[in-house]
C-alpha cells in the first residue's frame, strides 16, 4: 500500500468546487485509514483554505491551487492564490461578541485555519497569498 | 457526495425544529435563514438545529446561523444545536458560538433544555 499520497488540483472560482477537493481528500482518508474525527477537522480547514484562496484569487485570476501530502500520520494542505494579496497582521482576529449584532459576520477563516491546523504558514504578497496547513493525524 | 442541501421544519412544544441535511454553505445558511424568519413567531423562543446529516460546514455558511443566535437573542430566545458531528462542535468552540447557542445530544434533551 501507498503510505505517501499527493494530490494536487488547480480548482476554478465556481460554486462548491471546494467538494471536488473533498473527494480526493475522503480517498486519500480512506485510503490511509485516518480516524474518522481526524479527517472531519481535515474538512474544515481544506474548506477553509479554499473558499478563503478564491475569495482572495481576483478577477485575472479565478483559481487556486491546492496540493496535499498526505501520509499516515500528518497531512499537509497547500493552497496558493494569486490575486493582490494582503497583510496578514493586518486582519482583525474576530469575535463572537463582536460579530452578534455587526452587520458583517464573517472573517472566520483564518482564526479557523490557525485553531484547527497544527501549524499554519501564510505567506502573502503582491502576486499572490500561500496557506499552508499541517495538520496531525495521529 | 455533500453538494445538495435539504431541509425539513416543523414545530415541536413551541420550538421550532430544523433538520439539515448536506452542505452548509452561504446557500445552505441562507435557506435555514429563510426557514427560520418564515416559520418563527412569538410563541417560538426556542430553535433546535438537528445537524446530523451535515458533515461539512464553512464559515460563510456560519455566519448565517450567527444572524439567527442574534434575532433569538433579541427575543430572549435560543438557538440549540443538536447531534453535531466532532469537527462542526470543535469550529463552533472555536468561534465562541456556545457562549450564545446551546447544544444537546439529541432532539429530545433539546426540547427539554431550559
Amino acid at each position: 500500500m501507498q503510505d505517501n499520497i499527493k494530490l494536487e488540483i488547480k480548482l476554478p472560482k465556481v460554486q462548491d468546487i471546494e467538494l471536488v477537493a473533498l473527494e480526493g481528500l475522503e480517498l486519500m482518508s480512506s485510503h490511509l485509514g485516518i480516524d474518522e474525527e481526524k479527517n472531519g477537522e481535515a474538512r474544515i480547514l481544506v474548506t477553509e483554505a479554499i473558499i478563503n484562496g478564491l475569495e482572495h484569487s481576483g478577477k485575472e485570476t479565478p483559481y487556486v491551487t491546492v496540493e496535499f501530502t498526505m501520509t499516515k500520520e500528518k497531512l499537509v494542505i497547500l493552497v496558493t492564490d494569486y490575486g493582490k494579496g494582503f497583510i496578514p497582521d493586518e486582519v482583525k482576529e474576530p469575535a463572537i461578541e463582536e460579530k452578534i449584532n455587526a452587520e458583517n459576520k464573517r472573517g472566520w477563516g483564518l482564526k479557523l485555519m490557525k485553531s484547527m491546523s497544527d501549524d499554519f504558514i501564510i505567506e502573502s504578497g503582491k502576486n499572490g497569498t500561500k496557506i499552508t496547513l499541517t495538520k496531525h493525524l495521529v | 457526495m455533500i453538494s445538495d442541501f435539504n431541509l425539513i421544519s416543523e414545530i415541536k412544544n413551541n420550538s421550532l425544529v430544523m433538520a439539515t441535511e448536506g452542505y452548509i454553505n452561504n446557500n445552505g445558511g441562507q435557506k435555514i435563514t429563510e426557514e427560520f424568519y418564515d416559520k418563527k413567531n412569538d410563541d417560538i423562543n426556542k430553535v433546535i438545529l438537528n445537524l446530523e446529516k451535515t458533515k461539512v460546514v464553512n464559515s460563510i455558511g456560519i455566519s448565517f446561523l450567527i444572524e439567527i443566535i442574534e434575532k433569538l437573542n433579541e427575543s430572549g430566545g435560543k438557538l440549540v444545536f443538536t447531534n453535531l458531528d466532532p469537527s462542526i462542535d470543535k469550529t463552533f468552540t472555536i468561534m465562541g458560538l456556545f457562549h450564545f447557542a446551546k447544544k444537546a445530544d439529541s432532539i429530545e434533551e433539546a426540547l427539554t433544555m431550559e
